[in-house]
């Protein structure tokens, strides 16, 4: 028995160790439900890198969309644009802010009918990230 | 020194208080605005033919009577649009809850008339409030208003669809006689808007 506390705490310490250092970390995620006649709509989040190595995000799919692509609206010279972003690099124990106004999520054509909206971020083809997030008002 | 001076005294010494009051009031300058640029001399607007969401047709007279915060957005714009439209909803909302009466109509029109049905913008600006006015069209006739009050705006690339459409930014100020006469540059906060409004508003 004594033996195996030691043991067990370890394991416990492990486990508690990997979750802190998943490499790739989503916080303060928001996906408004689309407005009334609109197919599309908006999601913000941060995506932070644990990890020593840069992570880039390919691409992001939902099973609740037709369509997600990363943008960033932008104010050039009194003009609001929007460019889709391409692969997307998270830095080495940094992080990467959606938010209104600037890079986005936008989800295209929804399927069905939905509460929680679920996020996979693609580097190539694997997914490095899942987040569930319910809609908001 | 007797009440009658006493009395003197006093008749003085507020005298001159009131008149130093006075005079450090009337040569106060005026409040100005924080953000928007006001024009000294309101400017006439072009004449247009267009729809309002309910498909009624409108023109240039649609402005006058209210107060008006004219924004160039399209309603397939996931972020800078809603947000936008959602930051002069905060000011008007904060306008009211300062007791504010006079309260200005927000005003969407679409520079994206290919998608923008009067039906797709009454639940686009009604989803912001109800008294909200969405104007689409003719393209047209569209740039007729857009040309002549300066608003850029281009169809960005895209897939039949699924394309996006660059535009100015700024939110304009129309006064109840339907002349233009401030403007807002993005980035917008509501804070500025409800700074500078009663501003703006008390020089028509």
């Amino acid at each position: 028995m004594k033996r195996v506390i030691p043991v067990l705490i370890l394991a416990l310490l492990g486990c508690a160790c990997s979750q802190q250092s998943a490499p790739l970390v989503a916080s303060d995620v928001v996906v408004s439900k689309p407005m009334p006649g609109m197919s599309m709509t908006a999601g913000y989040l941060t995506l932070s890198n644990n990890a020593s190595q840069p992570i880039i995000i390919t691409h992001v799919a939902s099973p609740q969309f037709e369509s997600v692509e990363m943008h960033e609206s932008v104010i050039e010279d009194g003009m609001a644009r929007m460019y889709p972003l391409g692969d997307l690099m998270v830095l080495a124990k940094s992080s990467v802010v959606f938010q209104p106004g600037g890079k986005h999520l936008m989800l295209m054509r929804p399927v069905g009918q939905f509460d929680t909206v679920s996020l996979d971020f693609y580097a190539g083809k694997a997914v490095v990230l899942t987040v569930n997030v319910a809609l908001s008002d | 020194m007797g009440p009658r001076n006493i009395f003197i005294a006093a008749v003085a010494v507020t005298a001159i208080a009131f008149g130093t009051w006075l005079s450090f009031k009337m040569a106060s300058p005026p409040p100005v605005t924080q953000v928007a640029t006001v024009f000294p001399v309101a400017g006439e607007l072009p004449e247009f033919s267009l729809l309002d969401h309910n498909g009624d047709p409108v023109g240039r007279d649609v402005f006058q009577g209210h107060w008006n915060l004219v924004f160039f957005g399209f309603t397939h714009c996931p972020d800078i649009c809603p947000l936008t439209l959602q930051v002069l909803t905060s000011a008007k909302n904060q306008l009211a809850a300062d007791g504010f009466t006079a309260l200005p109509r927000i005003v969407l029109v679409s520079v994206d008339p290919e998608r923008d049905t009067p039906e797709i913008l009454a639940q686009y600006v009604g989803y912001f409030g109800n008294d909200n006015l969405g104007i689409t069209g003719d393209l047209t006739e569209l740039l007729k208003l857009t040309g002549g009050l300066g608003i850029y705006f281009e169809k960005a690339a895209g897939d039949g669809e699924n394309y996006s459409v660059n535009h100015a930014a700024v939110v304009l100020v129309i006064n109840p006689d339907g002349q233009l006469k401030a403007l807002f540059s993005a980035p917008h906060e509501a804070e500025n808007f409800v700074h500078d409004l009663p501003i703006i508003m008390s020089q028509q």
